[in-house]
């Protein structure tokens, strides 16, 4: 009884040292390329992920991609965009994580969507390519549901089959990563990098790694040839199927750093954490992706942003006020044109390359005078830059 | 070379020390098949300790003044902290299969599927996300000895040992080694070892000595525990940049397939686990090892699949076991309940 009752004390011990964790979990705030609004509240930091509504209804919902809600990249960028706009116009809303976390399938997908509109949604933000199965089930069930798809592309009721009519209320928003990651290449070579690398999310297959991965090769190779030097580039999608920190990723990223490689591009949500973890062992450089990373590491040199806030604020104004019908059916691409993908200026730490010749060649950029290939299958070594494609 | 023997230590040394853990329980009569879930249980808890001090101020003004000793210090209190909850952990088990003489397999299964169910629980409460994470930093900035840790810049060089031991590598891997060889020694050249293993071996005949079998057998997995608890978080702050998601990759496991490999001897246990760490680090980083030095990298231009190098550790556990498991020998009354007056 006595050995009994010393147990039961210590499992107590074990809840209580567990209940004095603290629960904050501040970071500063991280703005987006732009914030289309002057809005009440900025900082999506300050807005709870979890709200509670009088009715028990929430308008807007959230599904997320594989990898966790905080993955400090993705899904916590676009689900910053749900939570400003809903928090600054009194909407209420909700995320929902698929079941099964990287092992989602199309129907964990749905049941997610499903739910949503069962807890009174009118429009769903569903973020990713991979919902695509699901948001068609979804979209054809619920046709007075609108549905956002980040990363996404029109969809049509049947897939595969030409003239197959487009789902009018799915509004595919995509970006032109390749614009962001070309930036990014371009400024790590004017910075004085010669030997960089490239960690890719979705095992080769997720349309947007691949644009920014092949961008990032353009930048490279555009940069290189101005200065007139060699580059070598390590580009690699291996670890990175699940988008998730691995001790894996994190010897190879460390192979990396100790055979010479300054930067690597760490293209996928959770797996930043495992490349910087290398990068700070080496004192070796990071590029972060999606949302300016610089907060979480002094080893971040700039970020490949794309601006998931403010386009997922765009669009659920554009629900608000009645035009969805402009995106409903369509695909929209945003990039430089729209000032939705770029490098944070105010928080890199380049210095031998100034935010003046960063903006001269956003604008040539935007212009059109620079063009960038969005097809990564063009990818390929060349004069200036050797790509060692590690598989 | 020294990338190569650096990483192969990092994935070796929890392993190691982990199966050293289960070596103790086993050798006192318990089956700790609860090495996973112990593992998982301190990592989690070493992380939450690193967490929580770092916001306290001395640690946070010893990192702004490159004052390593202090954070060295950290280091060795959550494993310590890591160590003393892996040890209460593990009390659950010895409770069941020492007092309740409960099938040790099952308790051992139980606390494995228990272990990952309550540390993600406590991650979403205590961090809304189902990764546990330092409050700032990564574990390389913070722990890491480097040369910039000693103030010496990066292009300095060192000599060949003093790189190999003092340039990124970290305290933890030699104070498991340390902890590891003098266990070892314990276990073999002391009257507690030697009642210890007597118990695995023949409780009835330990027990008609006057040794209790009881509390050498509480003595055994609660060591285990602790251990292993310690294994965890040594296992999350090198290779898992200091963060707990409920998982250690089957490390656990790992560890008991070692132990059985090593054929429940710390020296064979040694190599078995540098075995598998070296072929771990291989496969994860083949693109990248220049053995000799050439600038070739003479594994990435076999041509053989990256899938293939990735299974290899694990082909490896399997052969070497299926050539040696016929002379592991495992200590006799292990997993069997004592009772008293049972002949």
């Amino acid at each position: 009884m006595k050995r009994f009752l010393a147990l039961i004390l210590a499992l107590c011990m074990v809840f209580a040292l567990c209940a004095c964790g603290s629960n904050d979990d501040k970071k500063p705030a991280d703005d987006d390329n732009k914030d289309n609004e002057p809005t009440a509240i900025t900082n999506p930091d300050e807005i709870s992920d979890e709200m509670t509504s009088a009715d028990g209804k929430y308008e807007i919902a959230f599904v997320t991609d594989v990898g966790q809600l905080k993955d400090k990249s993705f899904n916590q960028g676009t689900y910053d965009g749900v939570k400003l706009y809903a928090a600054n116009n009194d909407k209420s809303y909700k995320y929902y994580q698929p079941a099964n976390g990287d092992k989602a399938t199309d129907d964990d997908r749905y049941d997610a969507m499903k739910a949503a509109v069962d807890n009174g949604a009118k429009v769903v933000v569903c973020a990713g390519f991979l919902q695509e199965n699901a948001l068609r089930k979804a979209a054809l069930e619920f046709t007075d549901v609108s549905f956002v798809f980040i990363d996404g592309y029109p969809v049509a009721e049947e897939a595969g089959v030409d003239g197959s009519p487009i789902i009018p209320n799915i509004a595919g928003i995509s970006f032109q990563e390749e614009q962001s990651g070309y930036l990014a290449g371009y400024a790590a070579v004017m910075e004085g990098y010669t030997k960089l690398g490239f960690c890719g999310g979705g095992g080769g297959d997720n349309p947007a790694c691949c644009r920014f991965g092949y961008g990032f090769v353009q930048g490279v190779d555009a940069a290189a040839a101005e200065k007139g030097v060699k580059a070598e580039v390590n580009y690699s999608w291996m670890y990175g199927g699940s988008f998730s920190a691995s001790p894996e990723l994190q010897t190879m990223a460390a192979g990396w750093y100790s055979n010479g490689t300054e930067v690597i591009f760490a293209c996928g949500g959770s797996m930043f954490a495992s490349v910087s973890a290398a990068a700070s062992a080496a004192d070796a450089k990071v590029i972060g992706v999606d949302t300016d990373q610089s907060f979480e590491s002094d080893t971040v040199i700039t970020s490949a942003t794309k601006g998931l806030a403010s386009s997922v604020q765009w669009a659920l104004a554009k629900f608000y006020d009645g035009s969805f019908s402009d995106l409903g059916g369509n695909g929209t691409a945003l990039g430089a044109k729209d000032d939705a993908v770029g490098l944070p200026t105010a928080t890199w730490s380049l210095s031998n390359w100034s935010v003046d010749d960063y903006n001269a060649l956003l604008k040539d950029i935007k212009d059109g005078k620079v063009s960038i290939d969005a097809d990564w299958n063009n990818l390929k070594s060349t004069y200036n830059v050797t790509v060692n494609v590690i598989e | 070379m020294i990338f190569l023997i650096q990483q192969t230590l990092l994935y070796a040394v929890p392993l190691m020390i982990v199966a050293l853990a289960g070596c103790f329980a086993e050798r006192s009569g318990i089956i700790n098949l609860a090495l996973e879930g112990i593992m998982i249980f301190g990592a989690f808890i070493g992380v939450l300790f690193i967490r929580t001090m770092q916001t306290n101020e001395t640690y946070l003004a010893a990192k702004a003044a490159g004052d390593w000793m202090t954070l060295q210090g950290l280091e060795l209190l959550a494993m310590l902290a890591a160590a003393v909850m892996g040890a209460i952990f593990s009390l659950l088990l010895s409770f069941a299969s020492i007092n309740l003489r409960a099938d040790q397999t099952i308790g051992g299964t139980a606390l494995n599927l228990l272990a990952p169910a309550l540390v993600l629980f406590f991650i979403r409460i205590i961090a809304n996300q189902n990764t546990l994470q330092m409050a700032t930093g990564d574990s390389a900035s913070w722990f890491m000895l480097k040369k910039s840790t000693f103030g010496v810049d990066k292009s300095v060089e060192w000599g060949f040992f003093k790189e190999l031991l003092l340039n990124k590598a970290y305290l933890a891997t030699y104070v498991c080694i340390l902890l590891f060889i003098i266990l070892s020694i314990i276990l073999y050249k002391t009257r507690f070892g030697l009642r210890l293993r007597s118990c695995g071996e023949n409780p009835q005949a330990a027990d008609s000595l006057g040794i209790n079998v009881y509390k050498m057998r509480y003595a055994g997995t609660t060591i285990s525990g602790a251990l292993a608890g310690m294994g965890g978080f040594v296992y999350a702050l090198t290779t898992a940049n200091c963060s707990s998601n409920g998982d250690v990759a089957g490390f656990g496991f790992l560890a008991l397939a070692v132990m059985i490999f090593g054929n429940w001897k710390p020296l064979n246990i040694a190599f078995a686990s540098l075995l598998f760490g070296l072929f771990k680090c291989i496969a994860s980083a083949y693109t990248s090892l220049d053995i000799n030095g050439d600038g070739i990298y003479a594994l990435a231009q076999l041509g053989i699949s990256s899938h293939l190098y990735r299974m290899l550790p694990y082909i490896i556990t399997l052969l070497v076991l299926a050539f040696t498991s016929k002379r592991s020998r495992a200590p006799k009354a292990e997993g069997i309940p004592y009772e008293k007056g049972q002949r």
